[in-house]
Protein backbone atom coordinates (compact mmCIF):
# COMPACT_ATOMS: atom_id res chain seq x y z
CA UNK A 1 0.00 0.00 0.00
CA UNK A 2 1.37 3.62 -0.77
CA UNK A 3 0.32 6.73 0.26
CA UNK A 4 0.19 10.09 -2.20
CA UNK A 5 0.73 12.47 0.60
CA UNK A 6 1.40 11.54 4.54
CA UNK A 7 -1.88 12.98 6.54
CA UNK A 8 -1.38 15.94 8.13
CA UNK A 9 -1.31 15.66 11.99
CA UNK A 10 -3.81 17.82 13.33
CA UNK A 11 -3.47 19.80 16.81
CA UNK A 12 -5.63 16.93 18.53
CA UNK A 13 -5.12 14.58 20.68
CA UNK A 14 -4.01 11.10 19.45
CA UNK A 15 -2.88 7.75 21.76
CA UNK A 16 -0.06 5.42 21.37
CA UNK A 17 -0.37 2.43 18.90
CA UNK A 18 0.25 -0.68 20.91
CA UNK A 19 -0.53 -4.24 19.93
CA UNK A 20 -2.26 -4.86 23.06
CA UNK A 21 -5.02 -2.72 21.74
CA UNK A 22 -4.95 -3.91 17.86
CA UNK A 23 -8.05 -6.17 17.85
CA UNK A 24 -10.17 -3.73 19.86
CA UNK A 25 -9.17 -0.77 17.34
CA UNK A 26 -10.04 -2.97 14.11
CA UNK A 27 -12.89 -4.05 15.80
CA UNK A 28 -13.94 -0.63 16.17
CA UNK A 29 -12.04 1.93 15.59
CA UNK A 30 -11.85 4.77 18.27
CA UNK A 31 -12.65 8.38 17.66
CA UNK A 32 -9.20 9.88 17.95
CA UNK A 33 -7.58 12.27 15.96
CA UNK A 34 -4.49 10.20 15.55
CA UNK A 35 -1.96 7.54 16.49
CA UNK A 36 1.79 7.00 17.31
CA UNK A 37 3.61 4.03 17.17
CA UNK A 38 7.35 3.13 17.86
CA UNK A 39 9.22 2.21 14.20
CA UNK A 40 10.77 -0.86 15.65
CA UNK A 41 8.21 -2.93 16.46
CA UNK A 42 7.59 -3.09 12.82
CA UNK A 43 10.67 -3.77 11.57
CA UNK A 44 9.90 -7.46 10.62
CA UNK A 45 10.23 -8.22 7.04
CA UNK A 46 6.54 -9.41 7.16
CA UNK A 47 3.70 -11.05 9.10
CA UNK A 48 0.96 -9.98 10.78
CA UNK A 49 2.26 -6.81 12.86
CA UNK A 50 2.85 -4.63 9.10
CA UNK A 51 -0.52 -5.84 7.59
CA UNK A 52 -2.25 -4.40 10.50
CA UNK A 53 -0.64 -1.27 10.40
CA UNK A 54 -1.13 -0.71 7.05
CA UNK A 55 -5.20 -1.01 8.04
CA UNK A 56 -4.90 1.55 10.81
CA UNK A 57 -2.28 3.74 8.62
CA UNK A 58 -5.12 3.69 6.08
CA UNK A 59 -7.61 5.56 8.71
CA UNK A 60 -5.73 7.77 10.50
CA UNK A 61 -2.75 9.56 10.65
CA UNK A 62 0.55 8.15 11.97
CA UNK A 63 3.37 9.34 14.06
CA UNK A 64 6.92 7.18 13.98
CA UNK A 65 8.48 7.65 17.96
CA UNK A 66 11.61 6.07 17.83
CA UNK A 67 13.59 4.26 21.03
CA UNK A 68 16.62 2.66 19.15
CA UNK A 69 18.58 4.84 17.30
CA UNK A 70 20.80 5.98 20.09
CA UNK A 71 21.01 9.64 18.71
CA UNK A 72 23.47 10.96 21.55
CA UNK A 73 25.79 7.92 21.93
CA UNK A 74 29.37 8.15 20.50
CA UNK A 75 29.68 4.93 18.32
CA UNK A 76 28.89 5.91 15.05
CA UNK A 77 24.97 6.07 13.86
CA UNK A 78 23.69 2.64 12.88
CA UNK A 79 23.31 2.77 9.73
CA UNK A 80 21.51 -0.47 9.10
CA UNK A 81 18.86 0.96 11.82
CA UNK A 82 18.30 3.96 10.07
CA UNK A 83 18.00 2.19 6.58
CA UNK A 84 15.08 0.04 7.96
CA UNK A 85 13.83 3.41 9.67
CA UNK A 86 13.57 4.80 6.08
CA UNK A 87 12.16 2.42 4.65
CA UNK A 88 9.56 2.12 6.80
CA UNK A 89 8.97 5.97 6.50
CA UNK A 90 8.65 5.31 2.75
CA UNK A 91 6.17 2.69 2.96
CA UNK A 92 4.02 4.46 5.73
CA UNK A 93 4.65 8.60 5.47
CA UNK A 94 4.40 9.08 9.18
CA UNK A 95 3.56 12.67 9.64
CA UNK A 96 5.95 12.84 12.27
CA UNK A 97 9.49 11.11 12.78
CA UNK A 98 10.58 11.45 16.22
CA UNK A 99 13.66 10.09 18.62
CA UNK A 100 14.94 10.87 22.03
CA UNK A 101 17.54 13.06 22.98
CA UNK A 102 19.44 10.62 24.71
CA UNK A 103 21.84 7.69 24.33
CA UNK A 104 21.16 4.05 24.39
CA UNK A 105 24.96 2.67 23.31
CA UNK A 106 28.71 2.71 24.01
CA UNK A 107 31.31 0.39 22.37
CA UNK A 108 28.74 -1.55 20.65
CA UNK A 109 26.56 -2.73 23.69
CA UNK A 110 22.78 -1.34 23.88
CA UNK A 111 21.17 -0.64 26.97
CA UNK A 112 17.90 -0.02 25.39
CA UNK A 113 16.88 2.55 27.41
CA UNK A 114 16.77 6.11 27.39
CA UNK A 115 19.81 7.12 29.06
CA UNK A 116 20.43 11.41 30.37
CA UNK A 117 23.64 13.19 28.03
CA UNK A 118 25.17 15.65 30.09
CA UNK A 119 24.03 19.34 28.84
CA UNK A 120 27.75 20.57 27.67
CA UNK A 121 28.79 22.51 24.74
CA UNK A 122 30.61 19.43 23.44
CA UNK A 123 27.00 17.29 23.54
CA UNK A 124 25.34 19.77 21.97
CA UNK A 125 27.62 19.86 18.73
CA UNK A 126 27.23 16.04 19.12
CA UNK A 127 23.84 15.80 18.99
CA UNK A 128 23.50 18.20 16.44
CA UNK A 129 25.92 16.57 14.02
CA UNK A 130 24.25 13.42 14.65
CA UNK A 131 20.74 14.78 14.34
CA UNK A 132 21.70 16.87 10.95
CA UNK A 133 22.97 13.01 9.65
CA UNK A 134 19.42 11.49 10.86
CA UNK A 135 17.70 14.29 8.74
CA UNK A 136 20.30 14.08 5.52
CA UNK A 137 19.36 10.40 5.53
CA UNK A 138 16.22 10.56 5.98
CA UNK A 139 15.52 13.48 4.24
CA UNK A 140 12.79 15.07 6.06
CA UNK A 141 13.01 17.22 9.88
CA UNK A 142 13.68 14.66 13.14
CA UNK A 143 11.82 15.35 16.64
CA UNK A 144 13.67 15.40 19.63
CA UNK A 145 11.76 14.40 22.65
CA UNK A 146 12.97 15.86 26.18
CA UNK A 147 13.77 12.55 28.48
CA UNK A 148 13.20 11.73 32.64
CA UNK A 149 16.35 11.05 33.99
CA UNK A 150 17.93 10.13 37.38
CA UNK A 151 20.89 11.63 37.74
CA UNK A 152 22.34 14.97 36.79
CA UNK A 153 26.03 15.17 35.22
CA UNK A 154 28.38 17.22 37.53
CA UNK A 155 29.62 18.88 34.36
CA UNK A 156 26.19 19.79 32.60
CA UNK A 157 26.68 23.40 32.13
CA UNK A 158 23.49 24.04 30.07
CA UNK A 159 20.06 24.11 30.75
CA UNK A 160 17.98 21.61 29.39
CA UNK A 161 15.07 24.18 27.97
CA UNK A 162 17.99 26.03 26.70
CA UNK A 163 19.83 22.56 25.08
CA UNK A 164 16.68 21.76 23.41
CA UNK A 165 15.98 25.05 22.03
CA UNK A 166 19.52 25.28 20.77
CA UNK A 167 19.40 21.76 18.82
CA UNK A 168 16.06 22.74 17.63
CA UNK A 169 17.73 26.24 16.12
CA UNK A 170 20.80 24.77 14.39
CA UNK A 171 19.13 21.46 12.98
CA UNK A 172 15.98 22.72 11.90
CA UNK A 173 14.42 19.71 14.31
CA UNK A 174 11.03 19.91 15.60
CA UNK A 175 10.44 19.44 19.37
CA UNK A 176 8.42 16.68 21.06
CA UNK A 177 7.78 18.38 24.31
CA UNK A 178 7.04 15.54 27.14
CA UNK A 179 5.09 16.84 30.09
CA UNK A 180 5.50 13.80 31.80
CA UNK A 181 9.03 13.59 32.35
CA UNK A 182 9.29 17.38 32.62
CA UNK A 183 7.28 17.40 35.95
CA UNK A 184 9.24 13.48 37.01
CA UNK A 185 12.66 15.43 36.42
CA UNK A 186 11.25 18.72 38.37
CA UNK A 187 9.87 16.79 41.06
CA UNK A 188 12.74 14.44 41.65
CA UNK A 189 15.33 17.34 41.35
CA UNK A 190 13.31 20.09 43.36
CA UNK A 191 13.14 22.13 40.28
CA UNK A 192 10.41 24.60 38.67
CA UNK A 193 8.68 22.80 35.07
CA UNK A 194 8.19 26.40 33.66
CA UNK A 195 12.07 27.29 33.68
CA UNK A 196 12.14 24.73 30.81
CA UNK A 197 9.04 25.35 29.29
CA UNK A 198 10.06 28.82 29.32
CA UNK A 199 13.08 28.49 27.25
CA UNK A 200 11.77 26.89 24.59
CA UNK A 201 10.30 28.58 21.61
CA UNK A 202 6.25 28.21 20.81
CA UNK A 203 7.64 27.47 17.08
CA UNK A 204 9.60 24.61 17.61
CA UNK A 205 6.87 22.72 19.78
CA UNK A 206 5.80 20.27 17.20
CA UNK A 207 3.98 17.72 19.50
CA UNK A 208 3.67 16.97 22.81
CA UNK A 209 3.40 13.80 24.78
CA UNK A 210 1.57 13.33 28.17
CA UNK A 211 1.77 10.30 30.27
CA UNK A 212 1.89 8.60 33.72
CA UNK A 213 4.23 7.88 36.23
CA UNK A 214 5.06 5.65 39.25
CA UNK A 215 6.74 6.18 42.67
CA UNK A 216 10.12 3.88 42.74
CA UNK A 217 11.59 5.35 46.74
CA UNK A 218 12.52 8.42 46.36
CA UNK A 219 11.72 8.47 42.68
CA UNK A 220 9.25 9.62 40.25
CA UNK A 221 9.86 6.97 37.68
CA UNK A 222 8.33 7.63 34.11
CA UNK A 223 6.99 4.37 33.60
CA UNK A 224 3.78 5.30 31.36
CA UNK A 225 1.79 2.79 33.29
CA UNK A 226 -0.98 5.49 34.96
CA UNK A 227 -3.64 7.96 33.84
CA UNK A 228 -2.12 11.57 33.41
CA UNK A 229 -1.57 13.01 37.21
CA UNK A 230 -3.34 16.09 37.81
CA UNK A 231 -0.33 18.05 38.51
CA UNK A 232 0.94 17.13 34.91
CA UNK A 233 -2.81 17.90 33.24
CA UNK A 234 -2.30 21.54 35.22
CA UNK A 235 1.05 21.57 33.16
CA UNK A 236 -0.70 20.58 29.91
CA UNK A 237 -2.85 23.39 30.47
CA UNK A 238 -0.02 26.06 31.00
CA UNK A 239 2.04 24.76 28.23
CA UNK A 240 -1.32 25.17 25.63
CA UNK A 241 -1.75 28.37 26.80
CA UNK A 242 1.65 29.00 26.53
CA UNK A 243 2.47 27.41 22.83
CA UNK A 244 -0.70 27.55 21.72
CA UNK A 245 -2.53 23.96 20.78
CA UNK A 246 -0.11 21.01 19.39
CA UNK A 247 -0.79 17.61 18.08
CA UNK A 248 -0.69 15.83 21.86
CA UNK A 249 -0.55 11.91 22.54
CA UNK A 250 -1.65 9.86 25.30
CA UNK A 251 1.25 7.43 26.08
CA UNK A 252 0.99 4.32 27.32
CA UNK A 253 3.54 1.22 27.85
CA UNK A 254 3.02 -0.54 30.01
CA UNK A 255 0.07 -1.95 32.76
CA UNK A 256 -2.25 -1.74 29.61
CA UNK A 257 -5.79 -1.27 30.05
CA UNK A 258 -8.30 -1.03 28.43
CA UNK A 259 -8.47 0.83 24.93
CA UNK A 260 -11.15 3.03 26.21
CA UNK A 261 -8.89 4.71 29.27
CA UNK A 262 -6.59 5.93 26.55
CA UNK A 263 -9.63 7.13 24.74
CA UNK A 264 -10.85 8.89 27.90
CA UNK A 265 -7.80 10.80 28.12
CA UNK A 266 -7.39 11.79 24.81
CA UNK A 267 -10.74 13.13 25.07
CA UNK A 268 -9.50 15.29 28.02
CA UNK A 269 -6.57 16.41 26.57
CA UNK A 270 -9.06 17.41 23.63
CA UNK A 271 -11.19 19.12 26.48
CA UNK A 272 -8.12 21.54 26.77
CA UNK A 273 -7.19 22.05 23.32
CA UNK A 274 -10.89 22.94 22.63
CA UNK A 275 -10.89 25.25 25.11
CA UNK A 276 -7.60 27.27 23.70
CA UNK A 277 -9.43 27.36 20.37
CA UNK A 278 -12.35 28.93 21.60
CA UNK A 279 -9.90 31.08 23.70
CA UNK A 280 -8.45 32.05 20.38
CA UNK A 281 -10.97 33.29 18.58
CA UNK B 1 36.08 17.77 32.22
CA UNK B 2 35.63 14.34 30.90
CA UNK B 3 34.90 14.00 27.49
CA UNK B 4 31.08 12.64 26.59
CA UNK B 5 32.64 9.46 25.24
CA UNK B 6 34.58 8.65 28.70
CA UNK B 7 31.33 9.60 30.23
CA UNK B 8 29.13 7.42 28.48
CA UNK B 9 31.88 4.21 28.94
CA UNK B 10 32.28 5.11 32.32
CA UNK B 11 28.28 4.89 33.06
CA UNK B 12 28.14 1.45 30.74
CA UNK B 13 30.44 0.13 33.22
CA UNK B 14 28.59 0.68 36.37
CA UNK B 15 25.64 -0.44 34.70
CA UNK B 16 27.09 -3.78 32.97
CA UNK B 17 29.60 -4.61 35.41
CA UNK B 18 28.79 -2.71 38.66
CA UNK B 19 31.55 -0.80 38.79
CA UNK B 20 30.49 2.71 39.57
CA UNK B 21 33.62 4.22 40.95
CA UNK B 22 34.33 6.10 37.54
CA UNK B 23 30.42 7.27 37.13
CA UNK B 24 30.13 8.25 40.68
CA UNK B 25 32.44 10.90 39.88
CA UNK B 26 30.92 12.01 37.22
CA UNK B 27 27.23 12.84 39.08
CA UNK B 28 26.39 16.01 40.58
CA UNK B 29 25.58 15.61 44.14
CA UNK B 30 22.42 16.65 44.50
CA UNK B 31 21.10 13.18 44.69
CA UNK B 32 22.59 9.88 45.76
CA UNK B 33 24.87 8.52 42.60
CA UNK B 34 24.90 5.17 43.56
CA UNK B 35 21.18 4.83 43.84
CA UNK B 36 21.17 6.55 40.64
CA UNK B 37 23.14 4.26 38.77
CA UNK B 38 21.32 1.43 40.90
CA UNK B 39 17.55 2.88 39.44
CA UNK B 40 19.45 2.72 36.22
CA UNK B 41 20.48 -1.23 36.52
CA UNK B 42 17.28 -2.02 37.82
CA UNK B 43 15.38 -0.26 34.93
CA UNK B 44 17.57 -1.71 32.51
CA UNK B 45 17.49 -5.16 33.66
CA UNK B 46 13.84 -5.48 34.12
CA UNK B 47 13.21 -3.76 30.86
CA UNK B 48 15.23 -6.95 28.89
CA UNK B 49 13.50 -9.27 31.79
CA UNK B 50 10.24 -8.36 30.17
CA UNK B 51 11.51 -9.08 26.98
CA UNK B 52 12.66 -12.24 27.27
CA UNK B 53 9.29 -12.74 28.67
CA UNK B 54 7.14 -11.68 26.13
CA UNK B 55 9.56 -13.66 23.42
CA UNK B 56 9.36 -16.83 25.68
CA UNK B 57 5.91 -16.89 27.06
CA UNK B 58 5.60 -20.92 27.22
CA UNK B 59 9.03 -21.20 29.05
CA UNK B 60 7.82 -18.69 31.35
CA UNK B 61 4.94 -20.41 32.47
CA UNK B 62 6.60 -23.37 32.71
CA UNK B 63 9.16 -22.66 34.60
CA UNK B 64 7.42 -20.06 36.62
CA UNK B 65 8.50 -16.31 37.68
CA UNK B 66 11.24 -16.78 40.12
CA UNK B 67 13.21 -19.19 37.94
CA UNK B 68 12.72 -17.24 34.62
CA UNK B 69 13.88 -14.43 36.49
CA UNK B 70 17.28 -16.33 37.40
CA UNK B 71 18.20 -17.60 34.30
CA UNK B 72 16.92 -14.24 32.48
CA UNK B 73 19.22 -12.36 34.69
CA UNK B 74 22.26 -14.81 33.47
CA UNK B 75 21.31 -14.26 30.05
CA UNK B 76 21.29 -10.69 30.49
CA UNK B 77 24.84 -10.72 32.22
CA UNK B 78 26.48 -13.21 28.80
CA UNK B 79 24.45 -11.70 26.25
CA UNK B 80 24.21 -8.28 26.35
CA UNK B 81 21.87 -6.35 24.03
CA UNK B 82 24.29 -5.61 20.60
CA UNK B 83 20.78 -3.45 18.44
CA UNK B 84 18.59 -0.49 18.96
CA UNK B 85 16.06 -3.53 17.68
CA UNK B 86 14.99 -5.45 20.59
CA UNK B 87 13.20 -8.02 18.12
CA UNK B 88 16.60 -10.20 17.50
CA UNK B 89 17.41 -9.72 21.44
CA UNK B 90 17.15 -13.45 23.27
CA UNK B 91 18.26 -15.30 20.03
CA UNK B 92 20.67 -17.21 22.32
CA UNK B 93 18.71 -18.23 25.04
CA UNK B 94 18.63 -21.70 23.68
CA UNK B 95 21.94 -22.63 23.97
CA UNK B 96 22.50 -20.25 26.78
CA UNK B 97 20.20 -23.16 28.73
CA UNK B 98 22.09 -25.68 27.27
CA UNK B 99 25.35 -24.58 28.44
CA UNK B 100 23.83 -23.82 31.71
CA UNK B 101 23.52 -28.20 31.33
CA UNK B 102 18.92 -27.59 32.82
CA UNK B 103 16.70 -30.25 31.47
CA UNK B 104 16.77 -30.49 27.47
CA UNK B 105 12.88 -29.83 28.10
CA UNK B 106 14.02 -26.03 28.51
CA UNK B 107 16.46 -25.99 26.19
CA UNK B 108 14.41 -27.29 23.19
CA UNK B 109 11.19 -25.57 24.34
CA UNK B 110 13.28 -22.26 23.88
CA UNK B 111 14.85 -23.65 20.40
CA UNK B 112 10.92 -23.65 19.38
CA UNK B 113 9.38 -20.25 20.83
CA UNK B 114 12.65 -18.86 18.76
CA UNK B 115 11.80 -19.94 15.85
CA UNK B 116 8.33 -19.08 16.38
CA UNK B 117 9.38 -15.44 17.50
CA UNK B 118 11.17 -15.39 14.15
CA UNK B 119 8.40 -16.75 12.19
CA UNK B 120 5.87 -14.01 13.38
CA UNK B 121 7.60 -11.25 11.30
CA UNK B 122 9.34 -13.50 8.52
CA UNK B 123 9.24 -12.13 5.25
CA UNK B 124 5.62 -12.59 3.09
CA UNK B 125 5.44 -14.34 -0.01
CA UNK B 126 2.70 -15.70 -1.90
CA UNK B 127 1.76 -19.65 -1.92
CA UNK B 128 2.77 -21.74 -5.19
CA UNK B 129 -0.79 -21.50 -7.20
CA UNK B 130 -2.50 -25.15 -8.20
CA UNK B 131 -1.85 -24.49 -11.39
CA UNK B 132 1.93 -24.15 -10.64
CA UNK B 133 1.21 -27.20 -9.13
CA UNK B 134 0.32 -28.91 -12.20
CA UNK B 135 2.60 -27.33 -14.32
CA UNK B 136 5.37 -28.96 -12.35
CA UNK B 137 3.77 -32.11 -12.65
CA UNK B 138 4.47 -32.96 -16.01
CA UNK B 139 8.32 -32.42 -16.05
CA UNK B 140 11.02 -34.52 -15.36
CA UNK B 141 11.05 -34.95 -11.31
CA UNK B 142 14.92 -35.36 -11.08
CA UNK B 143 14.93 -31.56 -12.19
CA UNK B 144 12.55 -29.70 -9.93
CA UNK B 145 13.50 -28.38 -6.46
CA UNK B 146 11.34 -26.51 -4.84
CA UNK B 147 11.68 -22.91 -2.74
CA UNK B 148 10.06 -23.06 0.80
CA UNK B 149 8.19 -20.18 1.99
CA UNK B 150 10.49 -17.26 4.35
CA UNK B 151 7.68 -18.06 6.83
CA UNK B 152 8.64 -21.74 7.48
CA UNK B 153 10.95 -23.48 10.03
CA UNK B 154 11.83 -27.55 9.89
CA UNK B 155 12.50 -28.41 13.41
CA UNK B 156 13.59 -31.81 14.78
CA UNK B 157 14.12 -32.55 18.71
CA UNK B 158 15.80 -35.25 20.78
CA UNK B 159 12.49 -35.55 23.27
CA UNK B 160 8.84 -34.20 22.33
CA UNK B 161 8.44 -30.81 23.19
CA UNK B 162 5.46 -30.08 21.23
CA UNK B 163 2.76 -31.72 23.62
CA UNK B 164 4.33 -29.37 26.34
CA UNK B 165 3.88 -26.50 24.50
CA UNK B 166 0.59 -26.57 23.12
CA UNK B 167 -0.06 -27.36 26.74
CA UNK B 168 1.55 -24.01 27.92
CA UNK B 169 -0.42 -21.51 25.55
CA UNK B 170 -1.60 -18.31 27.11
CA UNK B 171 -5.17 -20.09 26.25
CA UNK B 172 -4.81 -23.75 27.28
CA UNK B 173 -6.73 -24.73 30.69
CA UNK B 174 -4.53 -24.65 33.15
CA UNK B 175 -5.08 -27.49 34.60
CA UNK B 176 -4.13 -29.45 31.54
CA UNK B 177 -2.08 -32.53 32.38
CA UNK B 178 0.13 -34.13 30.02
CA UNK B 179 0.68 -37.68 29.84
CA UNK B 180 4.08 -39.01 30.35
CA UNK B 181 6.03 -40.69 28.67
CA UNK B 182 5.50 -38.42 25.59
CA UNK B 183 4.69 -40.04 22.16
CA UNK B 184 8.34 -39.86 20.96
CA UNK B 185 6.66 -39.77 17.43
CA UNK B 186 6.12 -36.42 17.82
CA UNK B 187 9.87 -35.47 17.79
CA UNK B 188 9.36 -33.59 14.60
CA UNK B 189 7.46 -29.81 13.95
CA UNK B 190 7.00 -27.76 11.21
CA UNK B 191 6.64 -23.52 12.35
CA UNK B 192 4.41 -22.04 9.42
CA UNK B 193 2.43 -18.83 9.74
CA UNK B 194 -1.02 -19.18 8.48
CA UNK B 195 -3.20 -16.01 8.29
CA UNK B 196 -0.57 -13.95 10.43
CA UNK B 197 -0.70 -16.23 13.02
CA UNK B 198 1.72 -18.38 14.07
CA UNK B 199 1.06 -22.34 13.87
CA UNK B 200 3.25 -25.20 14.76
CA UNK B 201 2.12 -28.66 13.43
CA UNK B 202 3.98 -32.08 14.67
CA UNK B 203 5.30 -34.23 11.63
CA UNK B 204 6.19 -37.46 11.38
CA UNK B 205 9.92 -38.48 11.19
CA UNK B 206 9.78 -39.69 7.67
CA UNK B 207 7.76 -36.98 6.20
CA UNK B 208 10.43 -34.27 8.37
CA UNK B 209 13.19 -36.03 6.30
CA UNK B 210 11.45 -35.47 3.16
CA UNK B 211 10.87 -31.95 3.80
CA UNK B 212 14.64 -31.11 5.51
CA UNK B 213 15.99 -33.19 2.25
CA UNK B 214 13.73 -30.77 -0.16
CA UNK B 215 14.54 -27.47 1.77
CA UNK B 216 18.32 -28.31 1.51
CA UNK B 217 17.99 -28.65 -2.65
CA UNK B 218 17.34 -32.19 -2.93
CA UNK B 219 15.74 -32.39 -6.33
CA UNK B 220 12.07 -34.51 -6.18
CA UNK B 221 12.84 -37.61 -7.94
CA UNK B 222 16.05 -37.99 -4.92
CA UNK B 223 13.40 -37.38 -2.11
CA UNK B 224 11.07 -39.52 -3.65
CA UNK B 225 13.80 -42.73 -3.78
CA UNK B 226 14.87 -41.80 0.00
CA UNK B 227 11.01 -42.18 0.86
CA UNK B 228 10.66 -45.54 -1.16
CA UNK B 229 14.20 -46.63 0.38
CA UNK B 230 12.55 -46.22 3.75
CA UNK B 231 9.34 -47.27 3.21
CA UNK B 232 7.91 -48.80 0.43
CA UNK B 233 4.36 -47.30 1.43
CA UNK B 234 4.87 -43.96 1.73
CA UNK B 235 2.03 -41.87 1.02
CA UNK B 236 3.13 -39.19 -1.26
CA UNK B 237 0.05 -37.47 -2.06
CA UNK B 238 -0.56 -37.36 2.02
CA UNK B 239 2.84 -35.37 2.56
CA UNK B 240 1.81 -33.19 -0.65
CA UNK B 241 -1.59 -32.25 1.26
CA UNK B 242 0.15 -31.37 3.95
CA UNK B 243 2.47 -29.35 2.05
CA UNK B 244 -0.09 -27.39 0.26
CA UNK B 245 -2.21 -27.07 3.29
CA UNK B 246 0.49 -25.31 5.25
CA UNK B 247 1.33 -23.23 2.19
CA UNK B 248 4.90 -24.63 2.96
CA UNK B 249 6.21 -23.85 -0.42
CA UNK B 250 6.24 -20.46 -2.37
CA UNK B 251 7.36 -21.84 -5.79
CA UNK B 252 9.89 -24.61 -7.87
CA UNK B 253 13.17 -24.35 -9.76
CA UNK B 254 13.73 -26.31 -12.82
CA UNK B 255 16.85 -27.11 -13.64
CA UNK B 256 17.99 -26.99 -17.53
CA UNK B 257 18.90 -29.64 -19.27
CA UNK B 258 22.04 -30.21 -20.18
Amino acid sequence: MSFQFPAPIPAQAGIGLRSHHFREILEAPPPVAWMETHPENYFGEGGAPLRILERIRARYPLSFHGVGLSLGSTDPVDHAHLDKLKSLIDRFEPAFVSEHLSWCSVGGRFFNDLLPLPYTPESLDHVCSRIEEVQDALKRPLLIENITRYLTWRDSTVPEGEFMAKAAQRTGCGILLDLNNVYVNAVNFHLDPLDVLRAIPAQAVWEIHLAGFDRVGRWLVDTHGQVVYPEVWSLYQWAIDHFGPRPTLIEWDTNMPPLVVLVDQAKQAGAILGGCHAAAL
Amino acid sequence: MPRLCETQRAFAEAVTEGWPQAVVTMIAPEASALRSVALYRRLIRNNYVQVLKITYPVLHRFVGEQYFGIVARGYIRRHPSTSGDLFTYGRHLSVFLHELQVSSLLVELARLEWACHEIHQAADSTPVSQEHIQAIASVDSSRVTVRFHEATRLLSFPIPVHRVWLALQPDAPADKVVDLPLPEEETSVVVTRVCGKVQVTPLAKPDYLMLEALSQGADLASVEWIAIESDLEFDFQRLWATVLNLSLISGFSVKETS
